[in-house]
Protein backbone atom coordinates (compact mmCIF):
# COMPACT_ATOMS: atom_id res chain seq x y z
CA UNK A 1 0.00 0.00 0.00
CA UNK A 2 2.71 2.28 0.99
CA UNK A 3 4.37 3.83 -2.15
CA UNK A 4 7.90 5.21 -1.65
CA UNK A 5 7.92 8.36 -3.55
CA UNK A 6 10.88 9.92 -2.38
CA UNK A 7 13.94 7.31 -2.69
CA UNK A 8 17.49 8.19 -1.91
CA UNK A 9 20.07 5.93 -1.93
CA UNK A 10 23.92 6.90 -1.11
CA UNK A 11 23.73 10.28 -1.76
CA UNK A 12 26.71 12.21 -1.67
CA UNK A 13 27.53 15.81 -2.57
CA UNK A 14 31.05 17.35 -1.95
CA UNK A 15 32.23 20.76 -2.67
CA UNK A 16 35.62 21.84 -3.49
CA UNK A 17 36.68 25.12 -1.26
CA UNK A 18 39.60 26.64 -0.82
CA UNK A 19 41.12 28.30 2.07
CA UNK A 20 42.29 31.50 2.90
CA UNK A 21 44.35 32.54 5.31
CA UNK A 22 43.30 35.62 7.31
CA UNK A 23 43.95 39.46 6.22
CA UNK A 24 44.79 41.20 3.08
CA UNK A 25 48.28 39.13 2.61
CA UNK A 26 46.15 35.98 2.98
CA UNK A 27 44.20 37.05 0.25
CA UNK A 28 46.88 38.36 -1.83
CA UNK A 29 48.55 35.21 -0.93
CA UNK A 30 45.16 33.05 -2.46
CA UNK A 31 45.64 34.76 -6.04
CA UNK A 32 48.17 33.30 -6.83
CA UNK A 33 48.22 29.84 -4.73
CA UNK A 34 45.35 28.40 -4.01
CA UNK A 35 44.61 25.33 -1.77
CA UNK A 36 41.59 23.46 -2.19
CA UNK A 37 40.04 20.77 -0.62
CA UNK A 38 36.94 18.78 -0.80
CA UNK A 39 34.16 19.17 1.93
CA UNK A 40 31.96 16.81 2.26
CA UNK A 41 28.49 18.06 2.99
CA UNK A 42 26.91 15.02 2.49
CA UNK A 43 28.46 11.65 2.84
CA UNK A 44 26.41 8.51 1.84
CA UNK A 45 23.15 9.28 2.97
CA UNK A 46 19.85 7.29 2.17
CA UNK A 47 16.34 6.94 2.78
CA UNK A 48 13.00 6.31 1.78
CA UNK A 49 9.69 8.80 2.25
CA UNK A 50 6.16 7.55 1.27
CA UNK A 51 2.91 8.78 0.84
CA UNK A 52 1.53 11.66 3.15
CA UNK A 53 4.93 10.83 5.26
CA UNK A 54 5.94 14.44 7.48
CA UNK A 55 9.33 13.66 8.22
CA UNK A 56 11.46 16.10 10.60
CA UNK A 57 14.91 17.02 8.82
CA UNK A 58 17.27 17.81 11.93
CA UNK A 59 21.02 18.38 12.22
CA UNK A 60 23.35 21.27 13.38
CA UNK A 61 24.30 24.33 10.92
CA UNK A 62 26.14 22.88 8.14
CA UNK A 63 25.13 19.55 8.80
CA UNK A 64 24.35 19.02 5.08
CA UNK A 65 20.63 19.44 5.23
CA UNK A 66 19.67 22.38 3.01
CA UNK A 67 22.30 20.16 0.91
CA UNK A 68 19.94 17.57 0.48
CA UNK A 69 16.85 19.57 -0.04
CA UNK A 70 18.58 21.24 -2.64
CA UNK A 71 19.81 17.91 -4.24
CA UNK A 72 16.14 16.79 -3.95
CA UNK A 73 14.91 19.90 -5.65
CA UNK A 74 17.42 19.67 -8.81
CA UNK A 75 19.19 22.74 -7.75
CA UNK A 76 22.50 20.70 -7.43
CA UNK A 77 24.02 17.49 -9.14
CA UNK A 78 24.91 15.17 -6.67
CA UNK A 79 28.66 14.06 -6.81
CA UNK A 80 27.45 10.27 -6.08
CA UNK A 81 24.05 8.37 -5.52
CA UNK A 82 20.57 7.70 -7.04
CA UNK A 83 17.78 10.10 -6.54
CA UNK A 84 14.34 9.79 -7.16
CA UNK A 85 11.27 12.07 -6.40
CA UNK A 86 7.96 11.41 -7.69
CA UNK A 87 9.50 8.94 -9.77
CA UNK A 88 11.77 11.83 -11.64
CA UNK A 89 15.28 12.19 -11.09
CA UNK A 90 15.11 16.20 -9.80
CA UNK A 91 18.23 17.63 -11.47
CA UNK A 92 16.51 17.17 -14.98
CA UNK A 93 14.00 19.38 -14.22
CA UNK A 94 11.35 18.19 -15.89
CA UNK A 95 7.98 20.11 -15.56
CA UNK A 96 6.35 17.57 -15.27
CA UNK A 97 8.19 17.01 -12.13
CA UNK A 98 8.44 21.26 -10.95
CA UNK A 99 4.78 21.38 -11.06
CA UNK A 100 4.34 18.55 -8.05
CA UNK A 101 6.83 19.81 -6.01
CA UNK A 102 7.66 22.91 -3.83
CA UNK A 103 10.82 24.23 -2.13
CA UNK A 104 10.09 26.62 0.32
CA UNK A 105 13.67 28.16 1.88
CA UNK A 106 12.50 30.57 4.79
CA UNK A 107 15.44 33.28 3.81
CA UNK A 108 14.87 33.54 -0.02
CA UNK A 109 11.76 35.02 -1.11
CA UNK A 110 10.10 34.62 -4.72
CA UNK A 111 7.65 37.50 -3.83
CA UNK A 112 7.66 40.53 -6.13
CA UNK A 113 9.09 42.87 -3.55
CA UNK A 114 7.19 46.53 -4.80
CA UNK A 115 4.30 44.68 -6.06
CA UNK A 116 1.26 43.19 -3.99
CA UNK A 117 1.72 39.93 -3.49
CA UNK A 118 -1.42 38.90 -5.65
CA UNK A 119 0.45 39.53 -8.73
CA UNK A 120 3.47 36.99 -7.58
CA UNK A 121 0.28 34.54 -7.24
CA UNK A 122 -0.90 35.32 -10.75
CA UNK A 123 2.51 34.77 -12.53
CA UNK A 124 2.92 31.77 -10.33
CA UNK A 125 -0.35 31.05 -11.85
CA UNK A 126 0.60 31.02 -14.98
CA UNK A 127 3.84 29.86 -14.76
CA UNK A 128 2.85 26.31 -13.62
CA UNK A 129 -0.42 26.68 -15.81
CA UNK A 130 -2.67 26.30 -12.83
CA UNK A 131 -6.51 26.51 -14.42
CA UNK A 132 -8.26 29.45 -13.18
CA UNK A 133 -11.11 28.08 -11.35
CA UNK A 134 -8.81 25.91 -9.26
CA UNK A 135 -6.52 28.99 -8.59
CA UNK A 136 -9.26 30.78 -6.88
CA UNK A 137 -10.20 27.86 -5.20
CA UNK A 138 -6.71 27.34 -3.67
CA UNK A 139 -6.17 30.84 -3.21
CA UNK A 140 -8.96 31.84 -0.80
CA UNK A 141 -8.42 28.11 0.81
CA UNK A 142 -4.29 28.93 1.37
CA UNK A 143 -5.39 32.97 2.55
CA UNK A 144 -8.60 31.50 4.87
CA UNK A 145 -6.15 29.48 6.75
CA UNK A 146 -3.34 31.59 7.06
CA UNK A 147 -5.95 34.13 7.60
CA UNK A 148 -4.33 37.00 5.26
CA UNK A 149 -7.07 37.70 2.63
CA UNK A 150 -6.99 41.49 3.33
CA UNK A 151 -3.50 41.61 3.00
CA UNK A 152 -3.78 39.83 -0.96
CA UNK A 153 -3.31 43.48 -2.30
CA UNK A 154 -1.04 45.23 -0.33
CA UNK A 155 2.69 45.91 -1.41
CA UNK A 156 4.36 43.17 -0.25
CA UNK A 157 7.55 44.90 1.17
CA UNK A 158 4.83 46.87 3.36
CA UNK A 159 4.22 43.79 5.03
CA UNK A 160 5.44 42.57 7.89
CA UNK A 161 8.04 39.56 7.89
CA UNK A 162 5.37 36.81 9.43
CA UNK A 163 2.93 37.96 6.96
CA UNK A 164 5.40 38.15 4.32
CA UNK A 165 6.62 34.52 4.82
CA UNK A 166 2.76 33.48 5.10
CA UNK A 167 2.44 35.16 1.15
CA UNK A 168 5.79 33.25 0.27
CA UNK A 169 3.57 30.35 1.82
CA UNK A 170 0.74 30.84 -0.60
CA UNK A 171 3.00 31.19 -4.09
CA UNK A 172 4.65 28.16 -2.95
CA UNK A 173 1.78 26.16 -3.26
CA UNK A 174 -0.64 27.79 -5.52
CA UNK A 175 0.22 24.58 -7.45
CA UNK A 176 -1.50 22.21 -4.96
CA UNK A 177 2.46 20.45 -4.68
CA UNK A 178 2.31 16.98 -3.58
CA UNK A 179 5.96 17.04 -2.40
CA UNK A 180 6.80 20.37 -0.07
CA UNK A 181 9.89 20.87 1.17
CA UNK A 182 10.58 23.43 4.22
CA UNK A 183 13.68 24.71 4.61
CA UNK A 184 13.06 26.74 8.00
CA UNK A 185 10.33 27.83 7.55
CA UNK A 186 9.22 29.12 10.84
CA UNK A 187 12.56 31.06 11.17
CA UNK A 188 12.84 34.85 12.29
CA UNK A 189 8.99 34.22 13.26
CA UNK A 190 7.81 34.88 16.37
CA UNK A 191 5.93 32.42 18.85
CA UNK A 192 2.18 33.04 17.77
CA UNK A 193 2.86 33.05 14.14
CA UNK A 194 5.28 30.13 14.55
CA UNK A 195 2.45 28.29 15.99
CA UNK A 196 -0.05 29.14 12.92
CA UNK A 197 2.63 27.99 10.38
CA UNK A 198 3.30 24.78 12.19
CA UNK A 199 -0.47 24.15 12.30
CA UNK A 200 -0.67 25.08 8.38
CA UNK A 201 1.59 23.06 7.81
CA UNK A 202 -0.13 19.92 9.84
CA UNK A 203 -3.02 20.98 7.99
CA UNK A 204 -1.95 21.06 4.47
CA UNK A 205 -0.30 17.80 4.86
CA UNK A 206 -3.57 15.85 6.04
CA UNK A 207 -5.32 17.69 3.79
CA UNK A 208 -3.75 17.35 0.28
CA UNK A 209 -2.13 14.06 1.64
CA UNK A 210 1.06 15.79 0.99
CA UNK A 211 4.64 14.54 1.25
CA UNK A 212 7.02 16.65 3.64
CA UNK A 213 10.44 17.06 4.45
CA UNK A 214 11.29 19.78 7.42
CA UNK A 215 13.77 21.23 8.61
CA UNK A 216 13.75 23.50 11.74
CA UNK A 217 15.85 24.66 14.58
CA UNK A 218 13.10 25.17 16.68
CA UNK A 219 12.48 21.71 18.25
CA UNK A 220 8.93 22.72 18.85
CA UNK A 221 8.09 22.45 15.18
CA UNK A 222 9.39 18.93 14.82
CA UNK A 223 7.87 17.64 18.50
CA UNK A 224 4.54 18.86 16.82
CA UNK A 225 4.98 18.35 13.60
CA UNK A 226 6.51 15.10 12.69
CA UNK A 227 6.12 11.48 14.11
CA UNK A 228 9.76 10.54 12.29
CA UNK A 229 12.39 12.26 12.15
CA UNK A 230 15.77 11.98 10.41
CA UNK A 231 18.99 13.40 11.86
CA UNK A 232 22.16 14.24 10.07
CA UNK A 233 25.32 15.82 11.02
CA UNK A 234 28.62 16.37 9.40
CA UNK A 235 26.72 14.56 6.15
CA UNK A 236 26.35 11.76 7.50
CA UNK A 237 23.05 9.93 8.74
CA UNK A 238 22.88 9.65 12.63
CA UNK A 239 19.08 8.14 13.18
CA UNK A 240 16.15 7.80 11.08
CA UNK A 241 13.09 6.61 13.15
CA UNK A 242 10.28 7.49 15.16
CA UNK A 243 10.81 10.52 17.09
CA UNK A 244 9.20 8.85 20.30
CA UNK A 245 11.90 6.08 20.19
CA UNK A 246 14.97 8.17 19.83
CA UNK A 247 13.24 9.65 23.17
CA UNK A 248 13.05 6.13 24.74
CA UNK A 249 16.33 5.50 23.46
CA UNK A 250 18.48 8.47 24.43
CA UNK A 251 16.78 9.84 27.59
CA UNK A 252 17.99 7.74 29.62
CA UNK A 253 18.21 10.42 32.18
CA UNK A 254 15.85 12.54 33.91
CA UNK A 255 16.22 15.88 35.35
CA UNK A 256 15.57 17.37 38.90
CA UNK A 257 15.04 20.93 38.65
CA UNK A 258 14.93 22.76 42.23
CA UNK A 259 14.80 26.07 44.23
CA UNK A 260 16.47 26.32 47.34
CA UNK A 261 16.03 27.86 50.62
CA UNK A 262 19.55 28.52 51.22
CA UNK A 263 23.04 28.69 49.37
CA UNK A 264 24.25 25.23 49.33
CA UNK A 265 27.91 25.05 51.76
CA UNK A 266 30.88 23.73 50.32
CA UNK A 267 30.39 19.83 51.43
CA UNK A 268 26.84 20.06 49.87
CA UNK A 269 28.35 21.16 46.89
CA UNK A 270 30.85 18.20 46.33
CA UNK A 271 28.61 15.97 47.97
CA UNK A 272 26.23 16.66 44.64
CA UNK A 273 28.24 14.99 42.45
CA UNK A 274 28.03 11.64 44.06
CA UNK A 275 24.42 11.93 43.41
CA UNK A 276 24.28 12.77 39.61
CA UNK A 277 25.58 15.54 37.55
CA UNK A 278 25.08 19.15 37.98
CA UNK A 279 23.53 20.45 34.88
CA UNK A 280 22.98 24.12 36.55
CA UNK A 281 23.43 25.62 39.90
CA UNK A 282 22.70 29.21 39.81
CA UNK A 283 21.71 30.01 43.40
CA UNK A 284 18.31 29.39 44.11
CA UNK A 285 18.31 27.18 41.15
CA UNK A 286 19.92 23.56 40.78
CA UNK A 287 19.29 20.91 38.10
CA UNK A 288 20.39 17.54 38.48
CA UNK A 289 20.95 15.31 35.66
CA UNK A 290 20.50 11.80 36.95
CA UNK A 291 19.69 7.94 35.75
CA UNK A 292 16.34 7.60 34.98
CA UNK A 293 15.72 4.46 37.20
CA UNK A 294 17.29 6.17 40.44
CA UNK A 295 15.76 9.42 40.09
CA UNK A 296 12.89 9.27 42.95
CA UNK A 297 16.01 7.82 45.33
CA UNK A 298 17.82 10.88 44.68
CA UNK A 299 14.94 13.10 44.66
CA UNK A 300 14.00 11.63 48.03
CA UNK A 301 17.50 12.23 49.61
CA UNK A 302 17.57 15.52 48.39
CA UNK A 303 14.39 16.51 49.83
CA UNK A 304 16.16 15.01 53.19
CA UNK A 305 19.16 16.04 53.82
CA UNK A 306 19.56 19.72 51.09
CA UNK A 307 17.34 22.77 51.96
CA UNK A 308 15.06 22.58 49.00
CA UNK A 309 11.68 24.58 48.76
CA UNK A 310 10.41 23.12 45.49
CA UNK A 311 11.50 20.06 43.22
CA UNK A 312 10.05 18.88 40.29
CA UNK A 313 11.43 15.53 38.18
CA UNK A 314 11.27 15.98 34.77
CA UNK A 315 12.06 14.31 30.86
CA UNK A 316 15.28 15.85 29.19
CA UNK A 317 14.49 18.01 26.74
CA UNK A 318 14.33 16.96 23.03
CA UNK A 319 16.87 19.78 22.21
CA UNK A 320 19.53 17.89 24.82
CA UNK A 321 18.50 14.22 23.44
CA UNK A 322 19.15 15.29 19.91
CA UNK A 323 23.04 17.15 21.23
CA UNK A 324 23.89 14.29 22.93
CA UNK A 325 23.22 11.95 19.59
CA UNK A 326 25.47 15.00 17.85
CA UNK A 327 28.22 14.50 20.58
CA UNK A 328 28.78 11.28 19.59
CA UNK A 329 26.93 8.91 21.21
CA UNK A 330 26.68 5.46 19.41
CA UNK A 331 22.92 5.47 17.62
CA UNK A 332 23.02 2.72 15.33
CA UNK B 1 3.57 30.99 -24.01
CA UNK B 2 0.58 32.74 -22.25
CA UNK B 3 3.15 32.81 -19.13
CA UNK B 4 5.37 34.85 -20.92
CA UNK B 5 2.97 37.66 -21.39
CA UNK B 6 1.98 37.71 -18.11
CA UNK B 7 5.72 37.97 -16.94
CA UNK B 8 5.39 41.11 -19.65
CA UNK B 9 2.80 42.75 -17.88
CA UNK B 10 3.85 41.70 -14.31
CA UNK B 11 7.49 43.80 -15.40
CA UNK B 12 5.27 46.65 -17.17
CA UNK B 13 3.56 46.97 -13.74
CA UNK B 14 6.80 47.07 -11.61
CA UNK B 15 8.08 49.66 -14.18
CA UNK B 16 5.58 51.78 -13.20
CA UNK B 17 6.26 51.44 -9.34
CA UNK B 18 9.86 53.54 -9.96
CA UNK B 19 8.45 56.80 -11.60
CA UNK B 20 10.67 58.99 -10.06
CA UNK B 21 13.21 56.71 -10.99
CA UNK B 22 12.55 55.78 -14.37
CA UNK B 23 12.13 60.17 -15.24
CA UNK B 24 15.66 60.18 -14.01
CA UNK B 25 16.93 57.77 -16.00
CA UNK B 26 15.21 59.16 -19.05
CA UNK B 27 17.14 62.62 -18.27
CA UNK B 28 20.70 61.01 -17.57
CA UNK B 29 20.13 59.39 -21.47
CA UNK B 30 18.62 62.36 -22.82
CA UNK B 31 21.84 64.56 -21.24
CA UNK B 32 24.06 62.02 -22.59
CA UNK B 33 22.13 62.18 -25.71
CA UNK B 34 22.88 66.27 -26.11
CA UNK B 35 26.80 66.32 -25.06
CA UNK B 36 27.10 63.72 -27.91
CA UNK B 37 25.26 65.75 -30.08
CA UNK B 38 26.90 69.12 -29.91
CA UNK B 39 29.90 67.71 -29.56
CA UNK B 40 29.89 67.03 -33.41
CA UNK B 41 27.74 69.69 -34.17
CA UNK B 42 30.24 71.72 -32.73
CA UNK B 43 33.09 69.96 -34.75
CA UNK B 44 31.08 69.95 -38.36
CA UNK B 45 30.34 74.37 -37.63
CA UNK B 46 34.47 74.24 -39.15
CA UNK B 47 34.51 71.00 -40.91
CA UNK B 48 32.33 70.29 -43.94
CA UNK B 49 33.38 66.57 -44.04
CA UNK B 50 34.77 64.94 -40.85
CA UNK B 51 36.40 61.03 -41.56
CA UNK B 52 33.94 60.94 -44.33
CA UNK B 53 31.32 61.92 -42.64
CA UNK B 54 28.52 65.04 -43.52
CA UNK B 55 26.52 66.68 -41.34
CA UNK B 56 23.15 65.07 -41.74
CA UNK B 57 25.01 61.45 -41.66
CA UNK B 58 26.63 62.16 -38.76
CA UNK B 59 23.87 63.76 -36.91
CA UNK B 60 21.42 60.65 -38.18
CA UNK B 61 24.13 58.56 -36.26
CA UNK B 62 24.21 60.12 -33.14
CA UNK B 63 20.43 60.11 -32.96
CA UNK B 64 19.88 56.29 -34.07
CA UNK B 65 22.61 55.65 -31.27
CA UNK B 66 20.41 57.08 -28.74
CA UNK B 67 17.75 54.74 -30.00
CA UNK B 68 20.00 51.89 -30.52
CA UNK B 69 21.11 52.33 -26.85
CA UNK B 70 17.49 52.10 -25.41
CA UNK B 71 16.61 48.86 -27.71
CA UNK B 72 19.68 47.14 -28.20
CA UNK B 73 22.38 48.01 -26.04
CA UNK B 74 21.20 47.58 -23.00
CA UNK B 75 19.91 44.81 -20.29
CA UNK B 76 18.04 46.85 -17.72
CA UNK B 77 16.44 43.90 -15.72
CA UNK B 78 18.94 41.06 -16.71
CA UNK B 79 21.64 43.06 -15.02
CA UNK B 80 20.70 41.17 -12.14
CA UNK B 81 21.08 37.78 -13.70
CA UNK B 82 25.28 37.75 -12.33
CA UNK B 83 24.19 39.04 -8.94
CA UNK B 84 21.39 36.47 -8.73
CA UNK B 85 23.68 33.39 -9.50
CA UNK B 86 25.97 34.68 -7.11
CA UNK B 87 23.64 35.20 -4.21
CA UNK B 88 21.61 31.90 -5.21
CA UNK B 89 18.30 33.64 -5.67
CA UNK B 90 18.40 31.94 -9.36
CA UNK B 91 17.11 29.00 -6.81
CA UNK B 92 13.60 30.30 -7.51
CA UNK B 93 12.98 30.11 -11.00
CA UNK B 94 15.23 27.01 -11.28
CA UNK B 95 12.88 24.84 -9.30
CA UNK B 96 10.04 26.36 -11.17
CA UNK B 97 9.29 25.24 -14.75
CA UNK B 98 10.10 28.07 -16.43
CA UNK B 99 13.19 29.00 -19.14
CA UNK B 100 15.32 31.53 -17.21
CA UNK B 101 16.80 33.08 -20.41
CA UNK B 102 13.18 33.38 -22.02
CA UNK B 103 12.06 34.99 -18.24
CA UNK B 104 14.74 37.78 -18.17
CA UNK B 105 14.68 38.19 -21.82
CA UNK B 106 10.86 38.81 -21.59
CA UNK B 107 11.84 41.41 -18.78
CA UNK B 108 14.11 42.97 -20.52
CA UNK B 109 11.95 43.47 -23.77
CA UNK B 110 9.27 44.55 -20.43
CA UNK B 111 11.14 47.37 -19.91
CA UNK B 112 13.39 48.59 -23.44
CA UNK B 113 9.62 49.11 -24.81
CA UNK B 114 9.05 50.94 -22.31
CA UNK B 115 11.79 53.13 -22.47
CA UNK B 116 11.77 52.96 -26.52
CA UNK B 117 8.28 54.75 -26.38
CA UNK B 118 10.05 57.66 -24.40
CA UNK B 119 12.90 57.87 -26.34
CA UNK B 120 11.08 58.16 -29.34
CA UNK B 121 8.84 61.15 -27.64
CA UNK B 122 12.36 62.80 -26.37
CA UNK B 123 13.80 62.32 -30.05
CA UNK B 124 10.81 64.29 -31.49
CA UNK B 125 10.80 67.31 -29.37
CA UNK B 126 14.76 67.56 -29.89
CA UNK B 127 14.60 67.20 -33.29
CA UNK B 128 11.35 70.02 -33.36
CA UNK B 129 13.67 72.49 -31.41
CA UNK B 130 17.07 71.67 -33.44
CA UNK B 131 15.55 71.20 -36.50
CA UNK B 132 18.82 69.10 -37.51
CA UNK B 133 18.75 68.23 -40.83
CA UNK B 134 18.26 64.23 -40.68
CA UNK B 135 18.11 61.26 -43.13
CA UNK B 136 15.47 59.00 -43.08
CA UNK B 137 15.03 56.05 -45.44
CA UNK B 138 11.90 56.09 -47.53
CA UNK B 139 12.61 52.69 -49.61
CA UNK B 140 10.65 49.84 -47.72
CA UNK B 141 13.16 47.38 -48.62
CA UNK B 142 15.71 49.26 -46.33
CA UNK B 143 13.38 49.44 -43.89
CA UNK B 144 12.54 45.95 -43.69
CA UNK B 145 16.33 44.90 -43.63
CA UNK B 146 16.81 47.78 -40.79
CA UNK B 147 13.93 46.22 -38.54
CA UNK B 148 15.21 42.81 -38.93
CA UNK B 149 18.90 43.71 -38.58
CA UNK B 150 17.70 45.72 -35.03
CA UNK B 151 15.68 42.68 -34.19
CA UNK B 152 18.32 40.54 -34.54
CA UNK B 153 21.22 42.45 -32.60
CA UNK B 154 18.33 43.25 -29.98
CA UNK B 155 18.44 39.46 -29.24
CA UNK B 156 22.27 39.08 -30.17
CA UNK B 157 23.22 41.81 -27.38
CA UNK B 158 20.79 40.16 -24.75
CA UNK B 159 22.49 36.50 -25.59
CA UNK B 160 26.22 38.66 -25.11
CA UNK B 161 25.44 39.68 -21.74
CA UNK B 162 24.16 36.89 -20.51
CA UNK B 163 27.21 34.86 -21.75
CA UNK B 164 29.11 37.55 -19.97
CA UNK B 165 27.07 37.47 -16.63
CA UNK B 166 27.59 33.58 -16.28
CA UNK B 167 31.13 34.16 -15.36
CA UNK B 168 29.33 34.62 -12.07
CA UNK B 169 28.97 30.49 -11.51
CA UNK B 170 32.45 30.22 -11.65
CA UNK B 171 33.58 33.35 -9.70
CA UNK B 172 30.41 34.60 -7.85
CA UNK B 173 32.56 36.59 -5.87
CA UNK B 174 33.61 39.66 -8.15
CA UNK B 175 31.50 39.66 -11.23
CA UNK B 176 30.25 42.68 -11.54
CA UNK B 177 33.11 44.71 -12.38
CA UNK B 178 34.14 42.48 -14.94
CA UNK B 179 31.15 42.05 -16.76
CA UNK B 180 30.63 45.96 -16.58
CA UNK B 181 34.40 46.41 -18.43
CA UNK B 182 33.34 43.59 -20.72
CA UNK B 183 30.38 45.21 -22.22
CA UNK B 184 31.72 48.82 -22.39
CA UNK B 185 34.31 47.20 -24.69
CA UNK B 186 31.02 45.35 -26.28
CA UNK B 187 29.39 49.16 -26.50
CA UNK B 188 32.66 50.26 -28.08
CA UNK B 189 32.99 47.51 -30.49
CA UNK B 190 29.57 47.73 -31.62
CA UNK B 191 29.68 51.77 -32.59
CA UNK B 192 27.77 52.55 -29.60
CA UNK B 193 30.13 55.85 -29.15
CA UNK B 194 30.87 56.75 -32.60
CA UNK B 195 30.70 54.84 -36.21
CA UNK B 196 33.50 52.64 -36.35
CA UNK B 197 34.69 53.42 -40.06
CA UNK B 198 36.35 56.56 -38.52
CA UNK B 199 38.76 53.36 -36.94
CA UNK B 200 42.14 53.15 -38.75
CA UNK B 201 41.06 50.65 -42.08
CA UNK B 202 42.73 47.68 -40.18
CA UNK B 203 40.59 47.35 -36.79
CA UNK B 204 37.47 48.37 -38.69
CA UNK B 205 38.04 45.45 -41.70
CA UNK B 206 39.05 43.47 -37.97
CA UNK B 207 35.82 44.17 -36.24
CA UNK B 208 33.92 42.51 -38.99
CA UNK B 209 35.20 39.53 -38.27
CA UNK B 210 33.46 39.98 -34.40
CA UNK B 211 29.69 39.62 -33.77
CA UNK B 212 30.07 42.98 -32.60
CA UNK B 213 29.18 45.69 -35.49
CA UNK B 214 26.06 44.17 -36.25
CA UNK B 215 24.79 44.80 -32.91
CA UNK B 216 24.43 49.00 -34.04
CA UNK B 217 26.79 49.92 -36.48
CA UNK B 218 25.31 47.80 -39.83
CA UNK B 219 22.07 48.91 -38.00
CA UNK B 220 22.96 52.11 -38.28
CA UNK B 221 24.13 51.76 -42.15
CA UNK B 222 21.54 50.13 -43.03
CA UNK B 223 19.31 52.89 -42.24
CA UNK B 224 21.20 55.56 -43.53
CA UNK B 225 21.41 53.98 -46.94
CA UNK B 226 25.06 53.00 -46.69
CA UNK B 227 24.42 49.31 -47.26
CA UNK B 228 21.66 48.04 -49.58
CA UNK B 229 21.15 45.53 -52.21
CA UNK B 230 23.05 42.25 -52.16
CA UNK B 231 25.26 43.53 -49.21
CA UNK B 232 22.12 44.45 -46.92
CA UNK B 233 21.43 40.85 -47.59
CA UNK B 234 24.66 39.70 -46.90
CA UNK B 235 25.07 41.29 -44.08
CA UNK B 236 21.62 40.17 -42.39
CA UNK B 237 22.94 36.32 -43.40
CA UNK B 238 25.75 36.91 -41.43
CA UNK B 239 24.27 38.18 -38.25
CA UNK B 240 21.85 35.37 -38.34
CA UNK B 241 24.80 33.32 -38.52
CA UNK B 242 26.39 35.17 -35.22
CA UNK B 243 22.76 34.88 -33.64
CA UNK B 244 22.90 30.97 -34.12
CA UNK B 245 26.30 30.80 -32.64
CA UNK B 246 26.19 33.17 -29.46
CA UNK B 247 22.92 31.43 -29.28
CA UNK B 248 24.49 27.84 -29.03
CA UNK B 249 27.82 28.75 -27.00
CA UNK B 250 24.75 30.72 -24.27
CA UNK B 251 23.20 27.74 -24.32
CA UNK B 252 26.21 25.06 -23.46
CA UNK B 253 27.44 27.67 -21.03
CA UNK B 254 24.46 28.49 -18.85
CA UNK B 255 24.30 23.80 -18.45
CA UNK B 256 27.60 23.66 -17.83
CA UNK B 257 26.98 26.44 -15.41
CA UNK B 258 24.19 25.21 -13.65
CA UNK B 259 26.60 21.97 -13.20
CA UNK B 260 28.82 23.78 -10.72
CA UNK B 261 25.96 26.08 -9.22
CA UNK B 262 26.22 25.60 -5.66
CA UNK B 263 23.33 27.65 -4.68
CA UNK B 264 24.48 29.66 -2.09
CA UNK B 265 22.51 31.52 0.58
CA UNK B 266 21.75 29.03 2.82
Amino acid sequence: MNMSVISVKGLSKYYQVHQKEPGLAGSIKSLFNRKYYDVKAVDNVSFEINEGELVGFIGPNGAGKTTTLKTLSGLLYPTKGEVSVLGHTPWKREPAFQKQFALVMGQKNQLWWDLPAMESFILNREIYEVPKARFEETLSELSDLLEVQDLLKVQVRKLSLGERMKMELIAALIHSPKVLFLDEPTIGLDVVAQKKMRDFIKAYNIKYKATIILTSHYMDDVKELCKRIIIIDKGTKLFDGDLDEIVRKFADHKLLSMVLDKELNRRQIEHLSALGGVKEYAYPKLILQVPRENSNKVAAKLLQSYPVADLNIEESALEDIVREVFTGKDVA
Amino acid sequence: MKKYFTVFLVSWQNEFVYRVNFILWRIRNLLRFSMIYFLWAGIFISNRNVFGYNQPQMLTYVFMVFLMGTLILSAPSSDNIGGEIGNGDISNYLVKPVGYLKYWFIRDIASKSLNILFAIVELFLVWLVLKPQLIIPSSPQIIFGFVTAVLIATCLYYLLSCLVRFIAFWTPENTWGLSFLLLVFVETLAGGIFPLNILPSWIYTFLQFTPFPYLVYFPIAIFTEKIAGWELIRILLQSTGWLVLIFWMTKYTWKRGLVVYQAYGR
